[in-house]
């Protein structure tokens, strides 16, 4: 009899990622598990943002959409499919995914649904208690801006995901699930990991970790090779294949891309700080000796994880209003593209002050030239005289709207108004909302999750 | 004498946590790991990064992976929202660390076994 393996899917790198990959695998990947991460640090703020304007938003759509384009294969083939789609609102994600369930008359289908992990509404009652929610960037306290919030969020880890697949959820949606526990969780719930077993559980999240980010394990976002990438067009994601000893990486021959030890090296650090100590809700893993080689074809294995105790208090990140800001576009042609737009900036500058613009930030770079590498970018003489093209970019950002809204009609005049030959793109800017992100620590026991199915008649 | 950039014989991949970049260095051949942990020093850096980061930057080294990660605090000028910037998450950080010029000299004396 072979070992036991479970094959688990990375669906999504984030919200806003194409869908194509995770219907390809559910088709062609021959999959146990499919988990769609959809949150990085700011979105739970937007999502609320998006609440607060319609109480029936505030979750991940394009969700509903890959369930409605594979929800019922999915199903017929008895693929699991976890995500922290949820968002702000569990509830209405989970309505949806009923009336998808309905409409394909899946009988039987039991969605799987965490809740508790919002705790705007508690906050201030915690504060009041005497909870500072220290920042754990620079240590002031929630207090300060405690008029400003936005959302609050705890990041949890594995136990209610397995508590929904324990009770046979073919769907699972959670809210800010720890991205990395959506893949942990079933691989837990399969081989029966002990809570003590540290080492499988660092594997296992970092079987997250390698998957969560979608293509960017296998192919996208490639700094070694990515002109060696094959049919970007139909970029594969990540597949991992585990058994109770082994750890591989792989994806679909149906797909483009390429699952190789630099794809894997490339993810493996990304967004850690402390490769021995890489903090998860459910483990502190330790990378500092962990091995990537290449077993095959687009199939790579894993070595070497370990495992240390879980942190004893969870992460709550706080979103609160910050300001606004605003984005400016220009761009001017050859010749002497970067003299004339910096003599544009320079142009808006001198309006503003006119205006008395009260800003707490102001950002000119210019595209073409500065915008990304900033100090480092290349500024040979040569090369600056004889820019094509150059887009002048003004960006601030105030306390007040209105203070924002001032530099907005400033800048298409600049056409009629300004240096010769340049072109306004894109409409005129808007005015976005700043969001500041308030790191802090809440105690487990604080924090009540409740996992509920509902079974679609 | 003549240079050449980091990215000939290094690969990278940056990323973000609020106002931190992470950027990770990975040797193209395994024989350049030792050369470039020798050369591509905190003090390397924190001087190409003067003018951009702001904080502290911590390496550490994952011999296994022939790799090494660069932490660097307030890194992107606020970080998500707040930030200014076009990249506010960083994405180039890697690729503007790769800018970072080796003297083709030096580079082979070491890969010759002439260390200083």
């Amino acid at each position: 009899m072979s070992e036991k393996e479970v094959v688990i899917g990375g669906g999504q790198g984030f919200w806003g990622d194409s869908p194509d990959a995770a219907i390809d695998m559910i088709k062609h990947g021959n999959l146990d598990y499919m988990s769609c991460d959809f949150l990085a640090e700011l979105t739970m703020s937007i999502m609320q943002r998006q609440k607060n304007k319609n109480p029936k938003a505030g979750y991940a759509r394009d969700f509903i959409n890959i369930l409605r384009e594979v929800g019922k294969e999915a199903f017929e083939k008895n693929i699991k499919i976890i995500s922290n789609a949820g968002g702000v609102n569990v509830e209405e994600a989970v309505n949806q995914i009923k009336n998808v369930a309905e409409e394909n008359s899946l009988r039987g289908y039991k969605i799987g649904y965490v809740l508790g992990d919002n705790l705007l509404e508690q906050l201030p009652k915690l504060m009041d208690e005497g909870y500072e929610f220290i920042n754990s960037d620079d240590g002031r306290k929630l207090s300060e801006i405690k008029d400003s919030i936005l959302n609050a969020n705890v990041y949890f880890g594995k136990e209610p995901i397995i508590a929904c697949l324990q009770r046979g959820a073919n769907v699972v949606v959670t809210g800010r699930a720890a991205d990395s526990a959506l893949f942990l969780a079933p691989l837990m719930h399969e081989f029966g990991w002990d809570n003590n077993d540290y080492d499988n559980i660092a594997r296992g999240i970092m079987v997250g970790h390698l998957l969560e980010c979608g293509g960017q394990a296998s192919g996208g976002n490639y700094d070694y090779d990515w002109r060696g990438i094959p049919n970007m067009d139909q970029l594969g994601f990540p597949i991992a294949k585990v058994t109770e000893n082994q750890t591989f990486i792989t994806k679909t021959n149906t797909s483009g891309g390429r699952v190789t030890e630099q794809t894997l090296k490339e993810q493996i650090l990304y967004e850690v700080h402390d490769p021995a100590n890489y903090i998860t809700p459910d483990i502190v893993a330790d990378i500092s000796n962990v091995e990537v080689s290449e077993f095959s074809k687009d199939c790579v294995e894993i070595k070497n994880i370990k495992g240390k105790k879980r942190p004893e208090n969870l992460k709550l990140s706080i979103g609160y209003h910050a300001g606004y800001k605003v984005e400016t576009y220009l761009c001017y042609a050859w010749p002497d593209a970067y003299e004339k737009a910096q003599y544009a900036a320079d142009i808006i500058i001198k309006k503003m002050k006119r205006k008395n613009l009260k800003a707490e930030d102001i950002r000119i770079d210019f595209l073409g030239l500065n915008a990304l590498h900033l100090d480092v970018a290349n500024m040979d003489k040569n090369l600056v005289r004889n820019m094509n093209e150059v887009v002048m970019r003004i960006a601030i950002r105030t306390l007040s709207k209105d203070e924002a809204k001032k530099i907005i009609p400033e800048i298409a005049p600049l056409q009629l108004n300004g240096p010769p030959g340049s072109s306004f793109f894109g409409g005129r800017s808007a005015v976005q909302d700043v969001i500041g992100l308030w790191p802090t620590f809440i105690p487990r026991n604080m924090v009540n999750l409740t996992s509920n199915i509902l079974e679609v008649k | 004498m003549e240079n050449f950039y980091l990215k000939e014989i290094a690969h990278s991949r940056s990323g973000d946590k609020g106002n931190i970049s992470n950027v990770c260095v990975f040797a193209r051949d395994p024989k350049d790991y030792d050369f470039l942990k020798s050369f591509l020093t905190v003090e390397r850096v924190k001087k190409h990064f003067e003018n951009i980061v702001k904080g502290e930057i911590i390496r550490y080294e994952v011999d296994s992976l022939k790799g090494m990660n660069f932490v660097m605090y307030e890194a992107l000028g606020g970080g998500a929202t707040l930030s200014l910037r076009l990249d506010t998450l960083g994405k180039s950080m890697g690729s503007a660390l790769m800018r970072i010029e080796i003297n083709k000299k030096e580079y082979e004396d070491y890969r010759k076994g002439v260390k200083k």
